[in-house]
């Protein structure tokens, strides 16, 4: 998978870098003056691979980094990586379409990170998607607590409803065992008082019956009622247990991620070896129960998801057993396809591997300590070269490990005889005479006289040739660059036997001489079929003239305010950079012409020779066109592209107009491919065909071919440019001819027959469009 | 003993004479028979009444060869929903005029093969390709040969109709008047002055416009009364006269109508007349 194009947000003096393509010959140069932002630009791509941020890359509005790189991929191959399961067909569709892959990533607060997938159709695609199960959960959430609450106040209703039935029931027991004393008592004296008693306690007896009645009607309710909501809070209880044990495992989760960072912290502050062997048994102790808990944490989420779904269909009545069967068989369709995280995860096993080289780490140094290699201290000098050479000889740190100092030492120096480099296998050029050389290393240790450090081992580089035997710096400092990017190269094929590499340089130029700086591009050149070159410089030695395509400009939004943001200008529109950014290029080619008022700044139409101009100039004037236009002759059709090259240097605008023959389309698609990244819709608006012309010639209808330019009574069946290659006309005399026929005849744009008017018609229109 | 020489002499004239007699009337034949296959290579060639009959229900072709070969001819030309007729007209009559025929018409197919050009562009380019055959590039020695031409394309797609004539007209009757485009005053071929290109007359046409275009064999034939030439303003009136009556009985007509008029004078020239209505 190619690397094709990228985008970078937020990363340092980057807001939005939008889509950048990048050169289609695997070599593009990143150009600006320092402080531009060029390097962020390869870190933020580093970061993209590796994942890792620094604290230095965010920006004061705290906004986060989020970084897209798009890769080239068919629909063929992306099934064959991704085999496993099945495909959303928006994204095949998009394959299909463009060609490539877009793979995002952004980092949180945490400097953690996540992975996105698609562009904005197949991200908003996966955001729906995602947004419809998160408002279902939340939806079914909501509903389980009310279910909860409501069954709680159900239950308190029934128990309520109970007290008051069972209460009433007592009272009218009571009443119903007074009645018959008051009945006897009466019976006995049918006084008035024992009459009034009689009615009394008749009445309320009646009025306790009713009451109970009452009561019992509402507890049969309330009782139905919360026996109904029992079996639904069951059910939502059943899934707030999920929940709960979710909300557990996160805090366990978070606190497990919190240990693991102090104890992080804590190691990386320790300075001596055998305390932090000590701490690192405590982190992978801790990093173990972080993943754990990170796979708990998976568990429990889709436990919760499972639970909710089920729990959602029962509550709308569906039978347990067939909610459950159901959700499953959902749950197992889902899992059939790819999720958006899945897709970039995996996709991402198969990107090119991103190589970072820039002086300080990747020059070979003159020594280096043992423990910062195998420590993996990134920030020391020299320790990507250190590690990289350690790779290309084949050791490990069991190498190292052998305890006789003796054995070690002729160990080494047999290996010394063996590591033998060959620039000529990566490269075809003789840089200088160094093609062969030898690395030499040593394993010394540190004496008194550095006390800190004292019997600590460290290796001792020497570069080695014919002639002599010297340390790396000692070196010119070609030679130490170019055996340094070596071993990149050499290091990084052994370890990526099987990917395709892009190389990040940063500054491949800086410490080197004109000449050698030269060399680099021819070693880019050599390489660019196996590795994506993207090399940022300030160097015109490092830009190849006739490639400006391969160019992107970087400089800050507002000229020399470091504060404002960085913003980038690729190869076609390279003329709105500013000059400063522009610089290389300018020392490069000499002067800056658009200063000296020979060309125009804009409506530049570049045509493929100077029979064509002198057609077009005359024709021009013959009509009224409102535009102002400014034909270039090139000296041939193929060096169009060269001339082209000449005014974006020049910060000028252009338009190219090809003729519809061989020549004319190669050279319309190369500049296609190169300059608007094969996009047909841009180069439209840069270039323009003859269509069905096979030169300027065609443009005239036959008979006005034959009274205007060739003056002679003939039958002609062919085209125009035909008769003429045919007949071995000369075409700048038929040119002339026509010149001074429109001179000396004052002919007028009427005078052309309707043929020809309506080809120049057209002309004027296709040029009127693009035109500024 | 001369008498009987005289005699013999005599005999052996006679002898000579039938021979040579024998002899041109075998020539004559073998002449008619090969005439005769010319004749039917050149109606192979002519679109067939009846093929044009299926893009124009409403049409005719009167086409009347003076000789067995003929220096008029047609050509009917379909794509989608134009369609292009061709009356013409070449220089001279029998063989002459049918080898220019040929040439016409295989010109014409390779002039539209790709798409059909605009009427004046088939002409422009038909010109050039006869100028061409006929090595014409107005020296004084050179053959004038060409032809005229009546030629209109028939766009369906949006009711249009584009005429070009080199000399010869077209005529179109829509509500009982006739309208007559003319051609150019310029032949398919070289011509005193320089080429300029032809005319594209483009108009509207509607349902029931009949359109008629022709060769000059039927204006120029001498006859009648005074036996003078029929001219252009009675062959109007007639078409005028007969263009409401079903289009079969306006062809019989019109041969009728020839025939009547020529009454026993030669026929001048070829006769060659299509008709079709607008549907």
């Amino acid at each position: 998978m190619r690397f094709s194009r990228f985008r970078i947000r937020n990363f340092r003096s980057i807001v939005d870098t939008g889509w950048n393509n990048l050169a289609s010959d695997n070599i593009t140069g990143i150009i600006g003056q320092n402080e531009s932002g060029k390097t962020s630009i390869l870190e933020a791509l580093y970061s993209f691979y590796t994942g890792i941020i620094s604290d230095d890359i965010l920006r004061s509005d705290l906004s986060l980094p989020i970084i897209y790189c798009a890769f080239e991929t068919n629909v063929k191959q992306f099934n064959k990586i991704l085999g496993q399961k099945k495909i959303p067909d928006i994204i095949t569709k998009s394959i299909e379409e463009n060609g490539m892959i877009t793979i995002i990533r952004r980092w949180n607060n945490d400097k953690s990170q996540s992975f996105g997938f698609g562009d904005d159709k197949i991200i908003s695609y996966f955001k729906n998607q995602l947004n419809e199960i998160k408002n279902f959960e939340a939806r079914t959430g909501k509903e389980i607590l009310n279910i909860l609450e409501e069954s709680k106040k159900a239950t308190e209703e029934f128990s309520q409803a109970m007290q008051e039935k069972t209460e009433e029931q007592k009272l009218l027991s009571h009443l119903e065992s007074r009645l018959p004393k008051v009945q006897r008592a009466f019976d006995r004296s049918p006084g008035k008082e024992n009459s009034n008693r009689l009615e009394k306690i008749t009445l309320e007896l009646e009025r306790s019956k009713k009451r109970f009645e009452k009561k019992s009607k509402a507890f049969d309710l309330k009782s139905a009622r919360a026996t109904e909501l029992a079996e639904k809070a069951r059910w939502a209880q059943w899934c707030m247990d999920a929940i709960n044990g979710y909300e557990k495992i996160i805090e366990e989760s978070e606190s497990s991620l919190r240990e693991l960072a102090t104890l992080q912290k804590q190691y990386d502050s320790l300075i001596i070896q055998r305390e932090k062997k000590r701490l690192q048994n405590k982190i992978d102790f801790a990093y173990n129960r972080y993943i754990e808990n990170q796979t708990a944490l998976e568990k429990a989420g889709k436990l919760v998801s499972t639970r909710k779904a089920v729990t959602a269909k029962i509550l709308r009545g569906m039978d347990p057993e067939e909610a459950e069967t159901l959700v499953d068989k959902e749950m197992e369709r889902r899992a059939e396809y790819y999720t958006e995280r899945e897709l970039a995860e995996e996709s991402f096993k198969h990107i090119p591997v991103f190589e970072m080289f820039e002086d300080f780490s990747s020059l070979l140094p003159n020594r280096i300590d043992l423990d910062d290699i195998f420590a993996d201290n990134s920030h020391v000098e020299g320790y990507k070269a250190a590690r990289n050479f350690l790779i290309v000889a084949g050791l490990d740190e069991k190498f190292f490990d052998v305890q006789d100092n003796r054995i070690l030492k002729q160990k080494i120096e047999k290996l010394n005889n063996e590591v033998a480099l060959n620039f000529q296998e990566y490269w075809r050029q003789n840089l200088g005479k160094e093609n062969k050389i030898q690395i030499n290393f040593e394993l010394e240790h540190y004496d008194f006289r550095h006390p800190e450090k004292m019997g600590r081992p460290y290796l001792e580089f020497w570069i080695k040739d014919a002639q002599e035997r010297l340390y790396p710096k000692q070196r010119s400092r070609g030679v130490r660059w170019f055996l340094s990017f070596y071993l990149e190269l050499k290091a990084s094929a052994i370890n990526n036997k099987y990917r395709s590499r892009v190389f990040l340089i940063d500054e491949p130029g800086l410490s080197l001489h004109a000449r050698a700086q030269e060399d680099v591009l021819k070693v880019f050149e050599d390489i660019k079929e196996d590795i994506q070159i993207i090399y940022t410089t300030h160097s015109p030695h490092l830009i190849n003239m006739s490639k400006l395509y391969r160019l992107l400009a970087v400089q800050r939004a507002v000229e020399n305010d470091m504060k404002s943001e960085t913003v980038l200008f690729d190869a076609k529109s390279l003329n709105e950079a500013s000059t400063d950014t522009l610089s290389p290029i300018y020392t490069l080619m000499g002067t800056k012409l658009s200063d000296h008022q020979l060309i125009k700044k804009k409506n530049n139409v570049i045509v493929e020779d100077t029979t064509t101009y002198h057609y077009l100039k005359t024709l021009f004037s013959l009509i009224d066109f409102s535009k102002e236009i400014f034909f270039l002759p090139a000296t041939d059709v193929l060096n169009v592209p060269t001339l082209v090259n000449l005014l974006i240097g020049w910060k000028l605008d252009f338009i190219v107009m090809l003729d519809d023959d061989k020549d004319g389309n190669l050279v319309y698609n190369d500049l296609k491919i190169n300059l608007f990244h094969n996009n047909e819709k841009m180069a439209a608006r840069k270039m323009i065909r003859l269509d069905d012309m096979n030169s300027i010639e065609d443009i005239f209808s036959t008979i006005d071919f034959k009274n205007f330019i060739l003056h002679q009574r003939v039958g002609i069946t062919e085209s125009n440019s035909d008769y003429i290659e045919n007949n071995n006309l000369s075409r700048t005399h038929l040119m002339s001819n026509f010149v001074l026929h429109v001179q000396n005849n004052n002919i007028r744009f009427e005078d052309f027959d309707e043929e020809t008017q309506e080809n120049i018609a057209m002309l004027v229109q296709k040029l009127d469009r693009v035109l500024d | 003993m001369d008498y009987y020489k005289e005699i013999i002499y005599e005999q052996d004239l006679i002898a000579k004479i039938s021979e040579q007699k024998d002899e041109i009337e075998r020539q004559q034949k073998e002449l008619e028979e090969s005439l005769r296959y010319a004749g039917s290579i050149q109606s192979a060639l002519l679109s067939e009444e009846r093929t044009f009959r299926k893009i124009f229900p409403d049409s005719f072709i009167l086409f009347m060869p003076r000789d067995i070969v003929s220096g008029d001819f047609y050509w009917i030309y379909r794509k989608k929903q134009m369609v292009v007729v061709v009356a013409a007209d070449c220089t001279g009559h029998g063989v002459p005029g049918a080898f220019m025929s040929i040439l016409g018409i295989s010109f014409l197919n390779e002039i539209v093969s790709r798409e059909i050009p605009k009427a004046n562009i088939i002409l422009n380019r038909l010109r050039e390709n006869v100028m061409k055959a006929l090595h014409q590039t107005g020296e004084i020695s050179e053959h004038k040969d060409g032809m005229d031409i009546a030629l209109c394309i028939c766009d369906f797609e949006n009711m249009e109709l584009q005429f070009s004539g080199a000399f010869n007209p077209l005529y179109l009757i829509r509500n009982g008047t006739l309208i007559e485009i003319r051609g150019d005053k310029m032949p398919i071929g070289i011509a005193p002055t320089e080429e300029k290109s032809f005319t594209n007359h483009i108009f509207n046409i509607r349902k029931n416009d009949i359109i008629y275009i022709f060769s000059d064999g039927f204006a120029d034939q001498f006859g009648g009364p005074d036996e003078r030439k029929f001219r252009y303003r009675p062959f109007k009136e007639l078409l005028v006269n007969i263009h409401k009556q079903n289009i079969a009985k306006q062809k019989s007509f019109l041969v009728q109508k020839f025939h009547r008029w020529k009454g026993d004078l030669e026929q001048v020239d070829d006769v060659l007349i299509i008709g079709f209505k607008i549907y």
